[in-house]
């Protein structure tokens, strides 16, 4: 059975974490994703670095540049996670571009993807419109393809994807790219409130979830939370230790 | 694409009208459409060998229908009666087994069926096999059935055919009596059937969805998506809109400066000796390129849907400065995206835009180059996407951009033509333009592109030379990729990351090229060519004593290449060169790499 359709019938809030792969070198990727599965987190979405990040903002570009740097690519992660003996207890996600997917070949890239035991995959430049370009593939081998909505998405177009939504959706609770913002408007929650309504799937806010006070204003209108720019920067820092009371604020049981 | 099957052909003259279509229908059972296997395979001569020769037939017995496949010979067979399941699964060939539809019922039964396709006609009245009547397309609405064996019938016409195809989403069309006068085939009708069938869904497939060939698309993150479809509805209904076309043509002509001349080079051609040369002087243009001709269609488009700031990016400068000077003219907010390597090499250009009032932000990411300042320009763009135009400068990123820009370039290849036609009485029979994301190129090539005499040369920047890892030349050494909204081709590595391009021109220096660019060099259309950054100074060297011009390091190119085009040219022939932008911004650089010039 597919992970994420495990975590869905948990019912607890979701944490889902991201990371760079390869930031700090590719041999950090495995130690990265065991502190943060002990850590409590609920699934993570393990990040491609791209040359062009145009979704992203500076502190995961700058990740990305970081991997690059490394020699990291597409398939040295994925043979990473293939190499993996320990136990993988939550969801894996890959995060990419589409330009690194169709340059692997894009059936190539959801066999290694089975392979590896990843559960989905989030690609932000393959908008909704395009996605059977992938999607043939990884329905073969039981991946999610995570959609992406956005408070500039119309209504009819929310209709749309989420009519076809599988495994989770991505809710952007920013209009502009990766990053932390300190202010979360009641236009967020109405729009949380309303993806939440119409979505078979569970729904997760992310781009910009950085505190506690985050959390807290939209619990009731989120399944889950993701956060990336954070995480990614405590890693960097070496202070990831930081992160883990925001981990604890999110999947801890909370008294409505 | 929907494939067309013409049924009911008993005539040569029909048999040629249809050549286009994929399948042809012979009907063997009772009809005024009967034909004899003989008859049949007496017409089967003249059909192509790739298209599809069905036999239709009533309640035939297993021995008839295999005397007949092998007799004309049939590729495919058509069952309109009660044959039972185990008559379709003997026939050797694929099958097509008909339905008449009244009801949701009728739907079931179809979907039961063993054969290879099915047919969905209205209910016939005299003879079996249709009659002509349209049935009620909407029966099929939620049936769930594989539109990938679905052939629909039924009193399809020219008229209708298209809003059967848009509603069934079916594997083939089938027509009869739909392209028939006083029930007798019609020719004319035929092939227009065809042509709604074919071409029209080709034309809309470019136009909806923004690809040419596979090249093109709309690969943006969602967030960008209605910035995206908004501007697609905004720009398709300006298109059309005469006020709109006449407000654009006014600052052309009277704040640009069009039309400009098509100057006869007459000492370049002496100096050849190969065809007649003619320069499409885009030099002229105020701000000094073709740049302008899209950063007025885009300002004024973006103030029609209530935007009043402008983001853009820019290589060379010429477009940053196009998009100052619009800017300053419409009195809107404007911010430039520039590479700090190019601020570096276009310091004049720089100090003009921000004397023209914009803010220009120097990107220090990545090659700081062009291709960065386009990623800035997009994030920039999401981040302010409800009051801001992204006026993207080259014919690139996501649809609309490419079709857009080549549109408000086009005046370029429209003035150009003519003008020749005045001045020679004919078209070229060689155009040549630079090509770095393709924009005056494509406004140039674009109204030629069916005119099939006249030859289309893009010219690349190979910089340091095509081997070498210092070159931008896209469609020489590119591979397809997705960059900055579009499917296109690519300076790329094996994993996938944009590798950074090379020319001594800011202009030229993108890895990527337009999605139709890439398109035109798949088929074939235009050639491209790639010429080095010593070729190019050494065209600039030759231009400007020859004919007076300083050309800009981007015309150059197109300029290095004609030199060597003109040779495998006779004096007969009309040789027509772009000449993109002036030399002014480039001053610096020449005056450093041509230290000596004597």
């Amino acid at each position: 059975m597919n992970r994420l359709e495990q975590l869905k019938s948990s019912g607890n809030k979701a944490f889902v974490a991201y990371i760079m792969a390869g930031d700090g070198g590719l041999g950090r990727l495995k130690e990265q994703v065991q502190y943060l599965q002990k850590a409590g987190v609920t699934a993570i979405e393990i990040g491609i670095p791209f040359s062009d990040p145009v979704a992203d903002g500076p502190t995961i570009e700058a990740a990305g540049n970081r991997a690059l740097k490394q020699g990291v690519t597409l398939q040295k992660v994925l043979e990473e996670l293939q190499s993996w003996t320990f136990q993988v207890e939550i969801p894996l996600l890959v995060m990419t571009y589409l330009n690194p997917v169709l340059r692997f070949g894009v059936e190539r890239f959801a066999t290694e993807c089975g392979k590896a035991g990843v559960s989905g995959v989030i690609i932000p430049d393959l908008p909704f419109e395009h996605k059977q370009l992938v999607q043939p593939y990884v329905d073969k081998e039981g991946i999610k393809l995570i959609q992406l909505v956005t408070l500039t998405t119309t209504d009819v177009r929310l209709n749309d994807i989420l009519g076809e939504a599988e495994g989770f959706v991505y809710a952007v609770t920013v209009k502009g790219i990766t990053g932390s913002r300190d202010e979360m408007s009641e236009e967020v929650k109405a729009f949380m409130r309303k993806v939440r309504e119409k979505s078979p799937v569970p729904v997760y806010a992310g781009f910009g979830i950085s505190k506690s006070s985050h959390v807290d204003l939209l619990r009731d209108d989120v399944d889950g939370f993701i956060v990336g720019s954070a995480i990614v920067e405590a890693f960097n820092d070496n202070r990831i230790e930081e992160i883990e009371p925001l981990i604890h604020a999110v999947t801890a049981a909370h008294s409505v | 694409m929907t494939k067309v099957k013409i049924c009911g052909l008993k005539e040569e003259q029909h048999v040629q009208a249809a050549k286009r279509a994929d399948a042809i229908g012979f009907v063997f059972a009772p009809s005024k459409r009967q034909v004899t296997i003989e008859q049949a395979a007496q017409l089967a001569k003249h059909i192509p060998a790739d298209t599809d020769k069905i036999g239709v037939f009533v309640n035939a017995s297993l021995e008839e229908i295999e005397d007949t496949i092998a007799g004309v010979p049939l590729t495919m067979v058509q069952l309109h009666g009660d044959e039972p399941d185990e008559l379709v699964e003997a026939i050797r060939v694929p099958v097509i087994q008909a339905f008449s539809i009244r009801t949701k019922e009728d739907v079931d039964q179809l979907k039961k069926s063993r054969a290879d396709y099915v047919l969905v006609d209205a209910p016939g009245t005299d003879y079996r096999g249709g009659s002509g009547n349209v049935f009620d397309w909407t029966l099929l609405d939620g049936a769930d059935i594989d539109s990938s064996r679905l052939i629909v019938a039924g009193g399809l016409n020219p008229e209708n055919v298209h809003a059967a195809i848009g509603q069934t989403a079916p594997y083939m069309v089938d027509v009869s009596s739909g392209v028939e006068t006083e029930g007798r085939k019609d020719s004319s009708k035929i092939q227009e059937f065809i042509k709604q069938v074919k071409d029209d869904s080709m034309e809309q497939t470019i136009e909806k969805t923004g690809f040419f060939g596979k090249y093109g698309g709309q690969f943006v993150p969602e967030t960008l998506m209605k910035a995206v479809k908004e501007l697609e509805d905004a720009y398709n209904e300006v298109k059309e809109d005469p006020e709109f076309q006449k407000e654009y043509h006014h600052y052309l002509s009277e704040y640009v400066g069009r039309e400009q001349p098509l100057t006869f080079a007459k000492r370049m051609t002496e100096a050849l000796g190969g065809p007649k040369i003619y320069l499409k002087r885009e030099d002229l243009n105020h701000t000094g390129a073709h740049k302008v001709n899209n950063a007025i269609g885009q300002a004024l488009l973006a103030m029609r849907m209530g935007k009043r700031k402008i983001v853009a990016e820019t290589g060379a400068g010429q477009h940053g400065v196009a998009t100052a000077t619009i800017c300053a003219l419409f009195d809107l907010e404007c911010v430039i995206f520039m590479g700090e390597e190019d601020i570096k090499r276009q310091q004049l250009n720089v100090f003009r835009m921000k004397l023209l009032g914009a803010r220009v932000e120097s990107v220090t990411k990545g090659s700081a180059t062009l291709k960065d300042a386009v990623n800035e320009a997009l994030r920039y763009w999401v981040a302010n996407v409800e009051d801001t135009h992204y006026l993207i400068g080259s014919a690139l990123g996501p649809h609309p951009f490419p079709t857009m820009v080549r549109d408000f370039q086009s005046v370029i290849g429209e003035e150009t033509k003519r003008q020749i036609l005045d001045k020679e009485g004919r078209l070229p029979d060689a155009i040549l333009a630079c090509v770095g994301g393709g924009s005056n190129a494509i406004g140039m090539f674009y109204p030629f592109i069916q005119d099939k005499d006249v030859q289309l040369i893009g010219v690349e920047a190979a910089g340091e030379g095509v081997d070498t890892e210092k070159h931008a030349a896209t469609l020489t050494k590119g591979t397809e990729g997705v960059l900055h909204g579009a499917l296109m081709k690519l300076l790329q590595d094996d994993a996938g990351q944009v590798q950074e391009a090379h020319s001594i021109s800011a202009g030229l220096d993108y890895p990527g090229i337009g999605p139709e660019h890439a398109h035109l060099a798949d088929i074939g259309r235009v050639e491209y060519r790639a010429i080095t950054d010593e070729e190019a100074l050494a065209a600039v060297i030759s231009m400007s004593r020859l004919e007076g011009i300083i050309p800009a390091l981007e015309s150059a190119h197109a300029i290095a290449e004609a030199e060597k085009q003109a040779k495998a040219m006779t004096a007969d022939q009309i040789m027509v060169i772009c000449v993109s932008g002036r030399g002014d911004k480039d001053m610096a650089t020449y005056a450093e790499k041509l230290e000596g010039l004597s």
